[in-house]
């Protein structure tokens, strides 16, 4: 019989791979039915499931990163950002590049990609970018790392402000094609999350969280501590970056600005919720939040979303947050998943080698 | 000649004001494994307290005796609720412990005060000018140079000379040994927390008074050049905030100065950059240790 658990380790062997993977994948589209069928029903506006749908694929790229090294980063709104201004520029139209940014290189200029393309861009560039500086980070302590990201989000926004032939400096950029829809942000979001169970069950998810949990017993054991770590963040900016396309092809305008911690905490919230050693318990998280959030606009009474929507918080709900994450950390600190994937059970073909999978207890410590 | 040393007091003034932050920064580091991101916010909230005193009439140091008081009272607080219970937990749990605090503060300054900037009025005194041989020395820059001298030596004789400093270093190097050696952790924790806040009160001073006013989200500027200051020093380590710390001002001055003005827009990016090929040569920071990858 199948049958779907929640487990911390996916097993040895094959079967118990895919099962794995399987697990996410019913995880992700689960989810996306969900947030289509109330789509579809018109109980939630679409903007808000589209905007549930772009920060969940948000949180599977950090989960992705801090999770598995456990390492905290703040780079990732970078890579958001990096993700949104090159999809942009690469989009944008033409006649609006003339108008708009007259200095773009011709080469630039002289293109008008199409949305799965610019996400690609958006992808590809954060990733680089990741890579770029991930091979000179990753070699200090996770704590140096930690502080190292903040700086990079620093890096990317003075040169997002500065490059004004690229991105109109300080000034918002806008005109970017509206071409974000349901489907495009669903199957995204389908994609990365057994790409990220993928990358997880994968060697270098293994080596990473080997190191994660004893550095010195990891390499004693022949794992190399700095690619196991520049992998995944490479991985973790590249989801990022299509995410932050994304989110530029949903809202079409955005500044620098739009790309600083504000964007970060709502991340963690969501990570932190589900549990930040589980890639299910960011979905899960992401989920929680949301219904939470959207639950608590509804208390408040009537009031309807426009179309463009920034995910403004006030700072009542700042403050909550904030109280709320430091809540969550001190008495569940595991979130609501621990450290537990969705996962299918394959039937057994021989019983013997199932035995000793238990479920879980809700995992070890946080990192 | 003249305009080199002018260079040097000014990156030495800004330096020895990060030197002081991250000395606050690393105190905590050492004994809890705590990289503070509240930090900012607590000398936001010093920075509070000497706008009422403005607002309320009252003479500066007046104003200056509560922001040292407030930024120690609250560093405090935050240490016994919201850092002490985590006290076994690994680093980045307490890193985003310290950004949930930071946002709750964050909130609650913008709830008290609201969005707009509040005045800090300073003591005429302070925006004196000295020349000596055509070098300007103002007052505000020979001050911080000068606090952060006093401050530095204090620290240095409580941390060699005293019990409490040697509980202090003895937790830091080991804290489970130091536990045998019957030094209880909650409490020289709180000692830190105690010092770091008194440290953000006391930079806070010269801090608003070259800005002339505080705003609620004027915070990440001195947490992160704290952040950047420890890791290049070297964390955890009092000499490791004090060379980060003057490194960081010196390296920005050297930046200010040479950059030409098309490009002097990523100023902060040119020295971060340099800050990160810095720690490919020395992982473990300018003053040597070397905690690689732990």
């Amino acid at each position: 019989m199948i049958r779907l658990a929640l487990r911390s380790d996916r097993g040895l062997g094959v079967r118990a791979f895919v099962g794995a993977l399987t697990g996410a994948l019913v995880l992700a589209v689960g989810v996306s039915a969900i947030a289509m069928t109330l789509d579809r029903t018109g109980v939630v506006g679409s903007s808000i499931i589209i905007l549930f749908g772009i920060n969940a694929i948000m949180v599977v790229g950090f989960q992705t990163f801090v999770g598995n090294t456990g390492i905290m980063s703040f780079g990732h709104v970078a890579f958001m950002a990096l993700g949104a201004y090159a999809a942009g520029i690469v989009a944008l139209p033409k006649p609006l590049k003339a108008a708009f940014l007259p200095q773009l290189p011709h080469w630039l200029a002289s293109i008008e990609f199409s949305l799965p393309l610019s996400l690609a861009v958006g992808g590809v560039v954060a990733m680089l970018v990741a890579l770029g500086f991930g091979v000179f980070v990753m070699r200090t302590s996770p704590t140096a790392i930690s502080i190292i990201t903040f700086a990079i989000l620093v890096i990317v926004n003075e040169v997002l402000s500065n490059a004004t032939s690229l991105t109109r400096g300080t000034e918002t950029f806008s005109g970017v094609p509206a071409d974000t829809t349901l489907g495009w942000v669903f199957g995204v979001f389908v994609a990365f999350v057994v790409g990220a169970a993928v990358v997880k069950w994968s060697r270098f998810g293994l080596d990473a969280r080997a190191v994660r949990d004893d550095p010195i017993a990891a390499q004693a054991s022949g794992i190399r501590v700095v690619p196991s770590r520049v992998y995944l963040f490479a991985i973790s900016a590249f989801i990022t970056g299509v995410g932050g396309a994304l989110w530029a092809h949903f809202l079409t305008a955005f500044s620098p600005s739009s790309f600083f911690l504000d964007q970060v905490v709502v991340i963690v919230a969501m990570a932190i919720l589900g549990g930040l050693e589980s890639m299910s318990g960011a979905v899960v998280g992401a989920v929680a939040l949301s219904v939470i959030n959207e639950g608590l606009r509804r208390l408040e009474g009537g009031f309807s979303i426009g179309v463009v929507h920034v995910p403004a918080l006030d700072d009542v709900t700042d403050l909550i947050l904030g109280l709320g994450i430091i809540a969550l950390l001190r008495w569940r600190p595991h979130g609501l998943l621990g450290d537990t994937e969705v996962t299918v059970d394959a039937p057994a073909r021989d019983a013997a080698l199932v035995t000793g999978e238990g479920q879980t207890d809700g995992g070890s410590p946080v990192p | 000649m003249i305009t080199f040393l002018q260079h040097v007091v000014d990156g030495l003034s800004v330096g020895s004001t990060y030197a002081l932050l991250a000395l606050g920064l690393t105190l905590v580091y050492g004994v809890m494994g705590l990289i503070n991101f509240a930090y900012g916010m607590i000398i936001i909230w010093a920075g509070y307290a000497l706008a009422v005193a403005t607002t309320l009439d009252l003479p500066f140091w007046i104003g200056a005796l509560s922001a040292v008081s407030v930024a120690t009272g609250l560093s405090l607080v935050l240490g016994v609720l919201a850092f002490r219970p985590f006290l076994n937990a690994p680093p980045a749990t307490l890193l985003i412990t310290s950004f949930g605090v930071e946002l709750a503060l964050q909130a609650t300054a913008v709830l008290v005060f609201g969005e707009p900037a509040r005045v800090i009025a300073t003591p005429m005194s302070f925006g004196h000018v000295w020349r000596v041989h055509g070098l300007r020395l103002p007052a505000i820059e020979v001050g911080s140079i000068v606090l952060a001298v006093l401050v530095i030596a204090a620290l240095d004789f409580l941390l060699r000379h005293t019990a409490l400093g040697l509980e202090l270093r003895a937790t830091a190097e080991n804290r489970s040994i130091a536990r045998l050696f019957s030094v209880r952790p909650g409490r020289v924790v709180l000692v830190a927390f105690a010092i770091s806040g008194a440290i953000a009160g006391l930079v806070s001073i010269p801090y608003f008074a070259r800005l002339g006013a505080v705003t609620p989200r004027g915070d990440l500027y001195p947490t992160i050049n704290a952040f950047i200051a420890i890791a290049l020093g070297g964390l955890g380590s009092i000499r490791g905030a004090i060379v980060g710390g003057l490194a960081l001002g010196m390296l920005q001055t050297i930046f200010d100065v040479t950059l030409p003005s098309s490009i002097l827009g990523y100023q902060d990016a040119f020295v971060f950059a340099v800050i990160i090929l810095i720690l490919v040569w020395r992982p473990g920071g300018l003053s040597g240790r070397v905690p690689e990858f732990t």
